[in-house]
């Protein structure tokens, strides 16, 4: 097999900051070949120089044995290259033919020949089995079946190689399975597959090789049969991380969050529909469900961003229906929230400032009123070295912060508050596999010390090795309780996909 | 391969803003007068002597104390992202309860000039807080409200002092005049109520950089979703900020009733746009106080010296609001700045 796509040395600066550094990567035909990384890797600029969005500073890539330069995407993508983005880049109120064939257009004199457009689309699908409505919108389509016509669109385009930017992040389980297995059919029928994740257990089941890179730089290149789950890890942080979380024995304490036939949203088709559970001290309770089943009004009722239609919500022994959130914290309750960039933390404001919100009202940060600027830097200080923030100093902005290290600098000024109860949403999406073992490993320190949390993850594993207990929500309704350490990744997605039990 | 050039690159791209600004904003007026035939140095240097020589800084100053306050009544909502539209309504009233403070509350004058003004920054604060409410409890968008409830005000203000209220004896809408020992004495020809805005400035300065409210004030600005999330009351935040605004507003309207005007005079107090100017000014500092205060003086002073340009030359002194709409909208561009992130 030849190599259809090879970098050479490719180096990419912003001033001073290096994004890519003397990388190099060969990519053989029709393989899924892996790239890996923790985030700020250069993953993303490498792909980002590939499809002829920025251009590097050196280097050469060459494909099909030609050095190539792209001025722009459309360069690539005349080069027959595809990319499918984390974030779609769909018209939502267009129909999945229309979104394919926009910008390529067939037409019949000046005008757009719809019917070829629709056949040409639906013959697409069927030869990929990429089961899709021409006619559907696109808005109303479910996640997973936006990627396919993102995926349809690149092979309209008749991209011979496939770049794959993160793409199970925003998908259920069961989606993700169906991608896994349309990539796999991509690569038999002839198609190249570039795909950039840091899930692990994706690379081991669908990659044929993997490169991996860290800072910027090409760390490893491994044979994916050949290789493990722990070396690339290895390759990936440079340093052994455990995968294992080790849980001590607590004793359940007394409850501390306590929802009790919860209704939200109208009658007829309520987003909550009398859901009761109890979080107690010393334990870690998991939601799981497909999204868009509850979750996200289950949150917003607790934090008060929406309105509580029915029961009762009591934090810390006090009916908490109708307070507001500043009341609801008050009681204590503090929450590690899953949108960190504009909800968790304000990117223009230095560090001292993000890590105080919150504590910022009384002594030691400010006194009647006035602030103590000192004050919050030292408790900035405190905190960033306690969580081991990797951040220059406490009036550092945190707009520049990775995903792994802002997420670490929120859930310090979180945890810090040894609030009895904590709300913890995706507390590891998008974050890198060092600051993911050490996320988890503070979360088990909080139910040892004998907080009730409250974990709402879309991944499976992480709700498996930190849970005492998994709830599993299907529209609207809690529809089974699941012992952790009785069940399995099969078994929950059976009741997230509305599975009855037995 | 160029290298990073660290240091006096930094310098630069801090720089590069007023920089350009100034180049920019030199090159259009120099332009600007040259095409309609006039000598450019000639206008400029009338320009900057009509504002800043020593004969003629108290008309600038006198310019910039209902100018500057005014950029305070934008900038204080707009540090936490709030635009306040109300500054003439608000700046209205706060004349009109001053001026019937003054001449009808039968206390003696020292008293009543103190009570003039604790009344106009009441009867401002009052309008805005109307205005605030109407967002915080019925959800009408304070862009609105707050620009709406102005005309109503300035048009009641306006029938009082042309029918029950006014001066009848003068044929003019105006209200009678102040009595003497009523008004705010001047010093060294300028409206002794520069001395209340000097102090407004430091006491939102130091409100912005010292207090916890200050710094809740400015997380709200950059992120709202934020602000709430960590537990910051955004209704009563917006209450206070439009309440503050609005109490400025009137002491502006009662500062020049009590210390240039000595009465109401219907339109006096808008015609010369000074809510508009202090929008802008508010808008150049993005709401920081001490860069807005900074613009706000700038423009009062090109105001004042268009004045003296207009007099000396041709040119009329709608050039200086011209250079003012440069600046802003130079100064509002988004200079090369990197959107969106990669990894």
């Amino acid at each position: 097999m030849d190599n259809i796509l090879e970098v050479e040395n490719i180096e990419k600066r912003y001033g001073d900051l290096v994004a890519n550094r003397d990388v190099n990567l060969a990519v053989r035909q029709g393989e899924i070949h892996a790239v890996m990384g923790e985030n700020g890797a250069g993953k993303s600029t490498l792909m980002a120089i590939l499809f002829g969005m920025i251009r590097p500073s050196a280097g050469t890539v060459r494909l099909r044995g030609k050095p190539v330069q792209f001025a722009s995407t459309l360069d690539a993508i005349s080069a027959r290259i595809g990319m499918v983005h984390q974030a779609f880049k769909l018209f939502p109120s267009l129909t999945v033919w229309e979104n394919i064939v926009f910008g390529a257009e067939p037409v019949r004199g000046a005008l757009l020949d719809r019917k070829a457009a629709r056949e040409r689309v639906a013959a697409l699908a069927r030869t990929h089995h990429l089961d899709v409505d021409p006619d559907a919108v696109v808005g109303k389509l479910p996640i997973g079946m936006q990627q396919r016509v993102e995926i349809l669109k690149a092979l309209y385009r008749d991209a011979e190689i496939l770049i794959l930017d993160e793409p199970t992040a925003v998908l259920a389980p069961a989606e993700r399975d169906g991608l896994l297995k349309i990539m796999r059919e991509l690569a038999a029928s002839g198609k190249t597959l570039l795909f950039v994740t840091h899930k692990l257990n994706e690379v081991m089941a669908v990659s044929d090789r993997v490169t991996v890179m860290r800072r910027g730089e090409v760390t490893d290149r491994m044979v994916t049969a050949d290789t493990t789950a722990a070396a690339i890890i290895r390759a990936m942080t440079g340093r052994e991380v455990s995968h294992e979380v080790v849980k001590p024995a607590t004793a359940r304490g007394r409850p501390l969050l306590e929802i009790d036939r919860l209704m939200v949203g109208n009658a007829a088709k309520p987003a909550l529909d009398a859901v009761s559970f109890a979080v107690h001290a010393g334990e870690i309770v998991g939601i799981a469900g497909v999204a868009g089943n509850g979750q996200a009004e289950l949150v917003d009722a607790v934090t008060g961003r929406r309105v509580i239609d029915g029961g009762t919500l009591t934090i810390a022994g006090t009916r908490a229906n109708d307070l507001s959130l500043r009341e609801r914290r008050g009681l204590g309750m503090a929450i590690v929230p899953e949108d960190r960039h504009d909800v968790g933390s304000v990117a223009g404001m230095p560090a001292y400032v993000n890590m105080s919100m919150g504590k910022h009202r009384a002594p030691p940060l400010s006194r009647r009123g006035l602030i103590d600027r000192a004050a919050m830097r030292r408790h900035a200080e405190t905190l960033i070295q306690r969580f081991g923030v990797a951040i220059q100093g406490p009036d550092t902005r945190v707009g520049t912060l990775s995903g792994g290290n802002l997420q670490k600098l929120i859930v310090a000024r979180e945890f810090d508050h040894q609030a009895p109860v904590l709300l913890v949403e995706q507390p590891t999406r998008g974050v890198d596999v060092g600051a993911i073992e050490y996320i988890h490993r503070v979360l088990v320190d909080e139910r040892s010390a004998g907080r009730a949390v409250l974990l709402i993850s879309s991944e499976l594993p992480e709700l498996l090795a930190l849970c005492d207990r998994i709830l599993v929500l299907y529209e609207g309704r809690i529809v089974r309780e699941l012992a952790a350490s009785q069940t399995d990744e099969k078994e929950i997605g059976f009741y997230m996909a509305g599975g009855k039990g037995a | 391969m160029t290298m990073a050039t660290g240091r006096p690159a930094q310098i630069w791209i801090s720089l590069r803003r007023p920089a350009i600004t100034g180049a920019v904003g030199i090159v259009v007026a120099v332009l600007v007068l040259a095409l309609s035939g006039v000598d450019p140095l000639r206008a400029l240097s009338a320009l900057v002597y009509g504002s800043l020589a020593p004969a003629n800084i108290a008309d600038t100053l006198n310019w910039a104390v209902p100018l500057v306050g005014m950029t305070l009544v934008a900038a204080v909502p707009l540090r936490a992202g709030i635009i306040n539209l109300g500054g003439d309504g608000q700046m209205v009233v706060g004349a009109l309860a001053a001026a019937l403070t003054a001449i009808y509350l039968p206390v003696p004058g020292p008293l009543a000039l103190v009570l003039a003004l604790l009344a106009g920054a009441m009867a401002g604060s009052m309008l805005a807080l109307l205005a605030a409410w109407g967002e915080t409890r019925f959800g009408v968008p304070l862009l609105i409200s707050s620009l709406l409830l102005g005309y109503p005000a300035a048009g009641v203000a306006s029938y009082l002092v042309s029918g029950p209220l006014g001066d009848l004896g003068s044929g003019l809408a105006q209200t009678a005049q102040l009595p003497l020992d009523a008004r705010l004495p001047l010093l060294a020809g300028v409206n002794g109520g520069v001395v209340l805005i000097v102090l407004l400035c430091v006491l939102v300065i130091f409100i912005d950089r010292r207090t916890v409210f200050g710094l809740e004030t400015q997380v709200r600005g950059e992120n709202r979703l934020f602000a709430s999330y960590v537990g910051i009351n955004a209704p009563l935040q917006t209450l206070r900020l439009m309440g503050f605004a609005g109490a400025i507003a009137g002491s502006v309207g009662a500062i020049l009733v009590l210390g240039a005007f000595y009465r109401f005079i219907d339109g006096a107090l808008l015609s010369p746009g000074y809510t508009w100017s202090g929008l802008m000014a508010a808008l150049v500092g993005r709401g920081e106080p001490i860069a807005s205060v900074l613009a706000g003086f700038f423009f009062a002073a090109l105001q004042t010296g268009g004045f003296a340009m207009q007099r000396e030359t041709s040119v009329p002194r709608v050039f200086t609001t011209m250079m003012q709409a440069v600046i802003v909208l130079v100064l509002t561009l988004r200079f090369g700045g990197r959107s969106g992130r990669h990894d």
